[in-house]
């Protein structure tokens, strides 16, 4: 019995030794999750660390005290980030600079940005960040007469070689668009060639060639319709715009919510156009069912011809791309014929916080990443588009974004600012797509809805 | 026995206090406090991000009652609610009964096969339902039923309104009978063969032995489980609609957990979402303080 009893003890104590394991993993495997603060602090922080003026150090000695660096870490990697802080060390021996970085960095560095103590330099992307959130929150520093001044290393305005503009929130910038990419709708060049489907150029063919896929059995168009900002990035947007007139102004014009513009007449002449899509039948139904794996999924097996998607779609699917499988893209298919093509963008920024410790090194910084040199290794390091006017033809940057430049270099195509919109209004215009696609509201309804989501958001 | 040493006393009163202090402190840490603290933030406009928060009082409360997809939120809810108890403790009671009563053979086998799903992550078992609802010819659901059709059915099973919400059920029944299946299954055990086998040579049948034995025997069993279905639909269905359909098309399959994090997260009103939380936590309690009421029954001592 004794013997028994002993073993049931002994087992009582694996027992708990085993949860007590078990709670430090978890335990550490939360650790694991925490920012990794990778500084690359090159030994001459201590010399100075005392005389810290803020880091206003002259050209000989570069910048000095401390500066930190959050971003995001995501499709892109952080191959690119590395570099360049390597480089700004480099430049800047006696700064002490921390990077703050992950993919769950936003989460990780809410509360310090609730409490007040955010770091200098940050990148605005991934989840849980919100650009015009953060301005609303007055958490980001006014650069609106820094941007208009700042030049790059090359002597370059940062303005000028920009593709993308600054958001303007009130006749303010806060932001710097960092990454630059467009919304367009894809298809199979390879495909298309083989059935004799024409690449559309505008509304009136892309009816046609769609009708045509239809009668041969294809669903022509497929959407995400779980994240309906797909189809608002890839078709609406770019149907306002050409709506009126190339004018990208209205853009900017509905992200300031101005009243009435949701039911003005560019709109709902684009909107009408989308009804006229849907009542084809072009649409495929199945759409608003799917997220973007399986949209993409269905696009890559010819189950769809034409899909709304960002440029970043070929390097999402490089594992499941199908032999033979040739991406191509066409900024916009809803402009009239003979009108230009018009590309939305989508853009990720870097910002200085309002409550920078050293916001010296972080204007300093921001001037050294925006030249043509990182812009070339931008794209090579992550596939994408750095928001500079780089010439990328002898870069080994993709095909897809080689050809997006060409279009950005093209006078046949108006850039139109990205939509940043408050949040309310951006889930408004995502049901609300999903609710006219459906049937469920008219052309009207859904500018009811959208100027409901403006008052209250203003 | 006059008055015991004070020592002892103070043992005692230090032994229980060794019990109850460190409970007490963890739960005011990791319950109370942050229940208090998202009461008190819900008074508050708050984006969850600022470091300002402004005092609006019952704004955020009065707004719930305007907000028309609370409404739908809360009629989802129930409707989970509803569904969930009435197929969930229909089918484990059914199952319990067969691998306990009925003499079938291998039943340590579908035992597991049962209870399957209540190790699967519940992220998996949405992909999985993903695959099986999807309209295009991938879809099991679809492809199966046009085997029956003449032509190929494409229903968009998580896109309509009228089967968006049934097509969230299945997969929330499938992966809650398990659990509750084993939990009556022990339950049957507990009662003594003698009392089915008194009743046979009474000549009572199987149904009247399942009525009269089973049930009443089982019923504090079939309580908590009800109980226990209510609160986890209230409280947990949030992770199988994000992972189904996000609360959309158009947030038709909205629930109230849903949408306190599409409010709270998305759309940066930490404020509202946090009266949407007392919401759920109200709607909550005053529903299991119902169904406690209504399903009272006399305890049936063996």
């Amino acid at each position: 019995m004794k013997t028994w009893r002993n073993r049931n003890k002994s087992v009582f104590v694996a027992l708990i030794l085993a949860l007590t394991f078990s709670l430090l993993a978890a335990c550490s495997g939360a650790d694991t999750e925490q920012p990794a603060n990778t500084g690359s602090n090159t030994g001459s922080a201590n010399s100075d660390s005392g005389e810290n003026n803020g880091g206003s150090g002259n050209s000989d000695e570069g910048l000095t005290g401390e500066f930190e660096i959050q971003y995001f870490v995501g499709g892109y990697g952080d191959t690119w980030w590395k570099h360049v802080i390597s480089e700004f060390q480099k430049a800047n021996p006696k700064l002490k600079i921390t990077q703050t970085a992950g993919s769950q960095i936003n989460e990780q560095m809410r509360p310090r940005w609730i409490q007040g103590t955010p770091p200098d330099f940050v990148y605005i992307d991934g989840a849980g960040s919100n650009e015009a959130q953060m301005v609303a929150d007055a958490q980001l520093m006014d650069l609106t007469d820094f941007l208009k001044g700042a030049t790059n290393a090359d002597g370059k305005k940062l303005l000028d070689i920009a593709i993308g503009q600054p958001t303007d929130y009130g006749g303010k910038l806060y932001t710097m668009p960092l990454v630059f990419g467009s919304w367009g709708t894809f298809y199979d060049k390879a495909w298309f060639a083989e059935n004799g489907w024409e690449t559309p150029t505008d509304f009136e063919s892309f009816m046609a060639v769609s009708e045509k896929i239809k009668a041969s059995g294809v669903s022509p168009y497929i959407h995400t319709g779980v994240y309906p900002y797909y189809i608002n990035g890839g078709l609406v947007n770019s149907a306002i715009v050409a709506e009126n007139g190339g004018d990208a102004s209205i853009i900017s014009r509905m992200a300031a919510l101005e009243e009435g513009v949701f039911k003005s007449e560019p709109v709902m002449k684009a909107l009408g156009k989308i009804v006229q899509m849907r009542d084809a039948g072009l649409i495929d139904p199945g759409s608003i069912a799917l997220n973007h794996t399986d949209s993409q999924m269905a696009f890559l097996q010819h189950k769809a011809a034409f899909i709304p998607n960002g440029l970043w779609l070929e390097n999402e699917m490089s594992k499941d791309i199908p032999e033979g499988f040739e991406f191509d893209f066409v900024p916009s298919v809803m402009q009239d014929k003979g009108e230009k093509y018009v590309a939305i963008p989508y853009t990720a920024s870097v910002a200085i916080a309002e409550k920078a410790k050293n916001p010296e090194a972080a204007k300093a910084f921001l001037q050294f990443i925006f030249t043509e040199k990182f812009a070339v290794d931008w794209a090579e390091m992550t596939g994408a588009i750095m928001n500079v006017k780089a010439d990328l033809e002898s870069s080994s940057a993709g095909p897809v974004v080689k050809s997006a430049m060409s279009y950005f270099n093209s006078d046949q195509l108006v850039v139109a600012p990205a939509l940043i919109v408050n949040a309310d209004v951006e889930q408004a215009l995502q049901d609300g797509i999903i609710a006219l696609l459906d049937s469920r509201i008219t052309p009207e309804e859904w500018g009811d809805r959208l100027e409901e989501a403006a008052a209250k958001a203003r | 026995m006059t008055a015991k040493p004070s020592s002892y006393r103070f043992r005692r009163a230090l032994f229980i206090l060794g019990f109850t202090l460190p409970t007490f402190l963890l739960f005011s840490l990791i319950t109370a406090y942050p229940m208090l603290r998202g009461l008190y933030i819900s008074f508050f406009e708050w984006s969850g991000y600022s470091g300002s928060m402004s005092f609006i009082g019952l704004d955020n409360y009065k707004r719930l009652l305007k907000d028309n997809i609370i409404g739908t939120a809360i009629y989802n809810d129930y409707f989970l609610v509803f569904w969930k108890v009435v197929l969930i403790l229909a089918i484990a009671t059914f199952l319990a009964v067969a691998l306990t009563r009925m003499n079938l053979k291998r039943t340590g086998l579908f035992r597991v096969v049962l209870f399957f799903p209540n190790l699967i992550s519940v992220v998996v078992i949405g992909v999985l339902w993903r695959y099986i609802y999807n309209p295009s010819d991938i879809g099991f659901l679809n492809a199966f039923l046009s085997l029956f059709a003449g032509d190929p059915v494409k229903t968009v099973w998580l896109g309509q309104e009228n089967t968006a919400m049934w097509s969230i059920l299945a997969p929330a029944v499938w992966a809650g009978i398990g659990f509750y299946m084993i939990l009556l299954m022990a339950a049957i055990m507990n009662i003594p063969e003698s009392f089915y086998e008194a009743a046979g040579i009474d000549g009572a049948s199987r149904w009247h032995q399942f009525k009269h034995i089973t049930i009443p025997l089982i019923w504090e069993q079939m309580k908590v489980s009800i109980i226990h279905i209510v609160i986890t639909t209230l409280n947990g269905s949030f992770i199988i609609i994000f992972l189904m359909t996000e609360g959309g098309p158009d947030n038709s399959t909205q629930v109230m957990g849903s949408y306190l994090y599409q409010i709270g997260f998305q759309q940066y009103h930490m404020g509202y979402a946090s009266a949407i939380g007392a919401l759920i936590l109200i709607l909550t309690l005053v529903t299991s303080l119902i169904l406690n009421r209504l399903l009272k029954r006399e305890t049936i001592q063996m």
